[in-house]
C-alpha cells in the first residue's frame, strides 16, 4: 500500500538559509501522525514545505505518488492538503462566513452537512456565523482555522501548533476535536505540547536540526522518558 | 546547525580579503591610467562638443554619486532628489542674472545653495523619515518634486518658466579647456569627500542601516538622525553639482527639476551600480555617451530625437537584466575568479 | 451660499476624477503589494484615446469606451511583461514602473505631438445652471454622478461577490488564499487591470473637463492620486474615497480663496497626516 505523503531527503531553504537537510517521512491514509521537535528545528518549515510556501532544492516529496516538489502552492491545495498554519490564517476583514465559504472549492460536495458537522464540532462558530472574524478569540479563530480545511474533501490536513497560546480548557476541546477528526482525515500535526501530542496521534517523528532522527509509536515514546528528555526538553 | 552557519561566515570571509587585494590592484591600474588620460591628453586633443561632453560626465557624477548615498548607502528612493539638482543650479543662475556677473555674486551664490540645500534636505527629511515605508517614501519624495518644479515653472518673473534663464558667467569659466579641468577638479574633491564620509562612522552605520534598518535600531542607533545626516550631505553634494552645471551650460530651466532629471539620477546608480560610489562615475559616462550617440544618430532617422524614449526602456531593461550594474558585475565577475583561484589552491 | 454649492460640487467632481485613479491605485497596492509609478500613464492614455476617438468619431461612448478598452489592454501588457516580473521586489517595481512611465509618456508624445490636443465637451453635457453668483456646470455634476456610481459598483463587488472576498482577503493574506486551492496570480492580474482601466475612465473624463490633453496630465494627476493614497492609507478603499473627496473639496476652496496656495495645500495635508497617522487615515498594515 503506496503511502499518502511520502517525503525522502528533503532539503528545504528560506533565502539562503537550508533550514531542512534531510527530513524522511512517510504517511498512511487514514493516519494521525505528529511531528516533536524543539523550538526552531524546523517543524513549521516543513509543513510550508509541502504546501510550496517554502522552497525545496532536492529530495523527493510525493503525494499519492504524483510528485508536488515545484509545483504551486494553490495546485498542491487543489489536490486535497488543507493547512492549518500557526497563525490561523483567518483572515480578518472576512467575516465567519465568508471565511468559511472561500475556503469551500468547486469539488466540494454537500455543503450543508459540512458546515453542520463543523457547527457540531465547534458550536461557538454557529454563534459568531455573521459576525467579523477580527472579533473572535484566539480559540474561536483557531477553531475556525481548522474549519477552513474540513469544509472541503481534503485528505491530508497539516496542522502548525494549534495550542499555542492558548487556555489549556480549549487545548483539551482542540484534543478532542482533532481526535473526531482524524477518524476521517489523515491528519499530520506538529506539535509542542506533548500531552495533546500523544492524545492525537498514533506515530510520532522527531525533527532535530533540520533532520528526522527518530520515529515510531506514540505509544512507545510515552513510556520512554529518556527519549523524551533528550530531544524533546520534557521532564 | 547553527556550527555550519559558522562555517559559512568563515568561508566568506576568508575569501573577502583575497578578493578585495586583487580586485584593488587590478582596479587601480584601470584607475590611474584612465586618470592620466583625462587629465594630460582629451582636453588638448579633442574639440568643442567633446570638452562639454566630458564636463558634463564629470558633473552629472558628482550628482549620481549624491544619489548613491541615499539610495546605495542607506537604501532610500527620493524620487524628488532634482529638487537640489536644479535649485541649486537656478541660484547660480538668479544670482548671476540680477546682482551683476562677477565672482563674488558667485560665492555669494554658493552660499546660498549650500544654506538652501540643507534646508530643503531638512523639511524633505522630517516629512519622509515619519514612517510609511520605502513606497510612501517614493510617492511623497515624488510629490515634493512635482511641487517645486510647479512654483518654479510659475514664479516666471524671477525663473523664466519653462522657456529657462539663459545667463552670463565669470570670465574664469568661460573657457572650455578651464571649465573641462574645473569639472574634473570638482569630480576629484567630492568623489574623496564622499569616499569620507561613506568610510567615517557616520558611514558605516548608514551600511548598516540600508542592510536591516530594524537591527540597527535595536543595536541603539538613532537611525532617522542618520538618515538626515546622510539626505544633508546628498543635498549639499547635490546643490553644488547643479551650481556646476549651471556655470558649464549659463542656462537653467525647469527641466532640471522634473521627475526625469532625478530619474537621472537614478539610472546612474543602476547602470553603474548602486552602492559603490564609483558606480556613478561608470554609469555618467555611460549615459551621456550613449545619449551623445543617439543625440548624433539623429540625422539618420527621426526616431532617436526621442531620447526620452531609448532613456526609459534602457531603463527598464537594466532594471530586468542587470540590477547590480557594472560595477556589480565586475564584482560579481572578481568573486568568481577569486573562487577559481582559491580553488586551484588546493 | 451660492458660491458655497458652486465650490462643493467642483470640488466633489475634481474628487471623483482623483477617485478614480486613487482607488485603483490603492486596492493594487492594497492586494499585490505592488505600487504602480506608471499609473498615471494609464490616465493619460485614457485621455489621449478618447480625444483621438471622440474627435473621429463624434461619438463620446466610443471615446469612453476607446479609452476603457485601450487601457485595460495597455494595463495587461503592463502586468504581464514587466509587473509580474518584480512580484515581492518593492525597489524593482519602483525602478520599473517610473521607466515604464517615461517610455509610455514620450511615446504618446510620439504619436500624437508634443502639442496639447483639444477637445470640447459633448453637446449634451455642455451646459449650466446658474444661481447668483454661482455656475453650476452640467459636466461637473455627470463626473459626480459617474464617482459614485463606480464607488458604488467596486464596494459591491467587494463586499458582495466571490471575487471580491479574495480580494479583501488577498489583501491580508495572499499566501494564506493560495493555501486554499486559489490561484491568486489571476487576480492580481485582474486587479491590476480594472485599476489600468479606472485610470484610463479617469483620463477619458478628465480631458472634457480641461479642454484638452498635454503629455504632462499624467504625472500631475498621478500625483495627487499618491497624495490621496498616502493620506486615506494604502490599501483602504474607503480612504482612497474619502481622501479623493477631502482633496477635491480642499483643493477647490483654495483655489478660489488662495490660489497660490494650491499646490503647497496638498503638500502640507499629506505632511501633516503622515505626522499624526503614517499610515494613513484608514491605513491597513500592508503586510509585504
Amino acid at each position: 500500500m503506496e503511502p499518502l505523503l511520502k517525503i525522502e531527503k528533503l532539503v528545504s531553504h528560506i533565502g539562503l538559509f537550508t533550514i531542512l537537510h534531510d527530513v524522511n517521512i512517510e504517511i498512511n491514509k487514514g493516519e494521525a501522525v505528529v511531528i516533536l521537535g524543539r523550538n526552531g528545528v524546523g517543524k513549521t518549515t516543513l509543513l510550508k514545505a509541502i504546501m510550496g510556501l517554502v522552497k525545496s532544492k532536492s529530495g523527493t516529496l510525493e503525494f499519492e505518488n504524483k510528485n508536488i516538489i515545484e509545483r504551486p502552492t494553490y495546485e498542491i491545495a487543489r489536490k486535497g492538503i488543507g493547512y492549518v498554519p500557526e497563525d490561523y490564517g483567518v483572515f480578518d476583514l472576512l467575516s465567519v462566513e465568508e471565511n468559511i465559504k472561500i475556503a469551500i472549492s468547486k469539488k466540494t460536495t454537500s455543503i450543508e452537512d459540512k458546515i453542520a458537522y463543523i457547527f457540531d464540532l465547534f458550536p461557538d462558530l454557529k454563534i459568531a456565523y455573521k459576525r467579523s472574524a477580527s472579533t473572535l478569540s484566539g480559540g474561536q479563530r483557531q477553531m475556525l482555522s481548522i474549519s477552513k480545511v474540513l469544509v472541503n474533501e481534503n485528505k491530508l490536513m497539516l496542522v502548525d501548533e494549534p495550542s499555542k497560546g492558548l487556555a489549556p480548557i480549549i487545548v483539551e476541546r482542540l484534543a478532542r476535536a482533532l481526535r473526531e477528526i482524524s477518524k476521517t482525515t489523515t491528519v499530520l500535526l506538529v506539535e509542542q505540547n506533548f500531552a495533546l501530542a500523544c492524545a492525537v496521534g498514533s506515530r510520532y517523528y522527531i525533527i532535530d536540526e533540520g533532520r528526522t532522527v527518530k520515529n515510531g509509536k506514540v505509544q512507545d515514546l510515552v513510556k520512554d522518558s529518556n527519549l523524551q528528555k533528550k530531544y524533546l526538553g520534557v521532564t | 546547525m547553527t556550527g555550519l552557519f559558522y562555517n559559512l561566515i568563515e568561508m566568506i570571509i576568508k575569501r573577502r580579503k583575497v578578493y578585495k587585494n586583487l580586485s584593488i590592484s587590478i582596479g587601480g591600474l584601470i584607475f590611474f591610467t584612465t586618470l592620466l588620460l583625462f587629465v594630460t591628453i582629451l582636453p588638448h586633443v579633442s574639440g568643442f562638443s567633446t570638452k562639454v561632453l566630458y564636463s558634463r560626465i564629470f558633473i552629472l557624477a558628482v550628482y549620481g554619486m549624491s544619489y548613491d548615498i541615499l539610495r546605495g548607502y542607506t537604501g532610500f528612493i527620493n524620487l524628488g532628489h532634482a529638487i537640489f539638482f536644479g535649485s541649486g543650479a537656478y541660484i547660480v543662475g538668479i544670482f548671476l542674472t540680477h546682482f551683476g556677473n562677477n565672482l563674488t555674486v558667485l560665492a555669494l551664490a554658493i552660499l546660498t545653495v549650500l544654506i538652501y540645500s540643507s534646508l530643503a534636505a531638512l523639511i524633505m527629511g522630517k516629512i519622509v523619515f515619519k514612517g510609511g515605508g520605502v513606497i510612501a517614501a517614493a510617492m511623497v519624495t515624488m510629490a515634493l518634486g512635482e511641487i517645486v518644479r510647479n512654483v518654479a515653472e510659475r514664479w516666471r518673473e524671477v525663473t523664466m518658466g519653462a522657456d529657462g534663464l539663459p545667463f552670463r558667467v565669470p570670465d574664469m569659466f568661460r573657457d572650455r579647456i578651464m571649465i573641462y579641468y574645473y569639472a574634473f577638479l570638482f569630480l576629484i574633491i567630492m568623489t574623496l569627500a564622499l569616499r569620507q564620509f561613506i568610510l567615517s562612522p557616520t558611514g558605516r552605520v548608514l551600511l548598516a542601516i540600508r542592510e536591516n534598518e530594524q537591527r540597527a535600531i535595536f543595536l541603539g542607533f538613532d537611525t532617522k538622525k542618520y538618515k538626515m545626516i546622510a539626505l544633508q550631505v546628498a543635498g549639499l553634494s547635490a546643490g553644488l553639482a547643479g551650481a556646476m552645471f549651471a556655470l558649464l551650460n549659463r542656462f537653467a530651466n525647469t527641466d532640471l527639476l522634473t521627475v526625469q532629471q532625478t530619474l537621472n539620477a537614478l539610472l546612474m546608480t543602476l547602470v553603474g551600480g548602486t552602492g559603490t560610489l564609483y558606480g556613478a562615475i561608470v554609469g555618467s559616462a555611460f549615459i551621456s555617451l550613449t545619449q551623445d550617440t543617439l543625440l548624433d544618430l539623429r540625422a539618420v532617422h527621426p526616431i532617436f530625437d526621442r531620447w526620452l524614449l531609448f532613456f526609459g526602456s534602457i531603463y527598464v531593461l537594466v532594471v530586468l537584466f542587470m540590477p547590480s550594474g557594472f560595477v556589480g558585475l565586475y564584482n560579481s565577475k572578481m568573486a568568481k575568479l577569486q573562487v577559481r583561484l582559491v580553488q586551484r589552491k588546493k | 451660499m451660492d458660491i458655497f454649492l458652486m465650490l462643493l460640487i467642483n470640488g466633489l467632481a475634481e474628487g471623483a476624477l482623483i477617485f478614480l485613479m486613487a482607488s485603483g491605485l490603492s486596492i493594487i497596492l492594497g492586494l499585490m503589494g505592488v505600487v504602480n509609478f506608471s499609473h498615471g500613464t494609464l490616465f493619460l492614455w485614457g485621455g489621449y484615446l478618447f480625444v483621438w476617438a471622440y474627435t473621429n468619431s463624434n461619438s463620446f461612448i466610443l471615446g469612453i469606451a476607446s479609452a476603457v478598452i485601450g487601457t485595460f489592454i495597455l494595463g495587461a501588457l503592463l502586468e504581464v511583461l514587466f509587473v509580474r516580473k518584480t512580484y515581492g521586489k518593492v525597489t524593482a517595481q519602483i525602478l520599473i514602473t517610473l521607466g515604464l512611465m517615461i517610455v509610455f509618456t514620450d511615446l504618446v508624445r510620439l504619436i500624437w505631438g508634443a502639442t496639447p490636443l483639444v477637445v470640447a465637451r459633448p453637446d449634451f453635457l455642455a451646459g449650466a445652471w446658474r444661481f447668483g453668483g454661482a455656475v453650476i456646470v452640467h459636466y461637473r455634476i455627470f463626473l459626480i454622478a459617474v464617482g459614485i456610481t463606480v464607488a458604488i459598483g467596486i464596494q459591491l463587488l467587494l463586499t458582495k461577490t466571490k471575487i471580491g472576498m479574495i480580494i479583501r482577503a488577498g489583501v491580508q493574506r495572499s499566501d494564506m488564499v493560495e493555501a486554499l486551492g486559489i490561484n491568486i496570480k489571476i487576480y492580481f492580474t485582474l486587479v491590476f487591470t480594472g485599476g489600468a482601466a479606472l485610470a484610463g475612465l479617469g483620463g477619458a473624463l478628465f480631458a472634457p473637463l480641461v479642454g484638452g490633453i498635454s503629455s504632462g496630465a499624467g504625472m500631475s494627476n498621478q500625483v495627487l492620486a499618491f497624495i490621496v493614497v498616502v493620506i486615506g492609507g494604502m490599501g483602504s478603499f474607503i480612504g482612497s474615497a474619502i481622501g479623493s473627496v477631502f482633496l477635491g473639496l480642499m483643493g477647490a476652496l483654495i483655489a478660489w480663496y488662495v490660489p497660490q496656495l494650491a499646490i503647497v495645500a496638498n503638500v502640507t495635508l499629506m505632511a501633516i497626516v503622515l505626522t499624526f497617522k503614517p499610515s494613513g487615515l484608514f491605513g491597513l498594515a500592508v503586510k509585504k
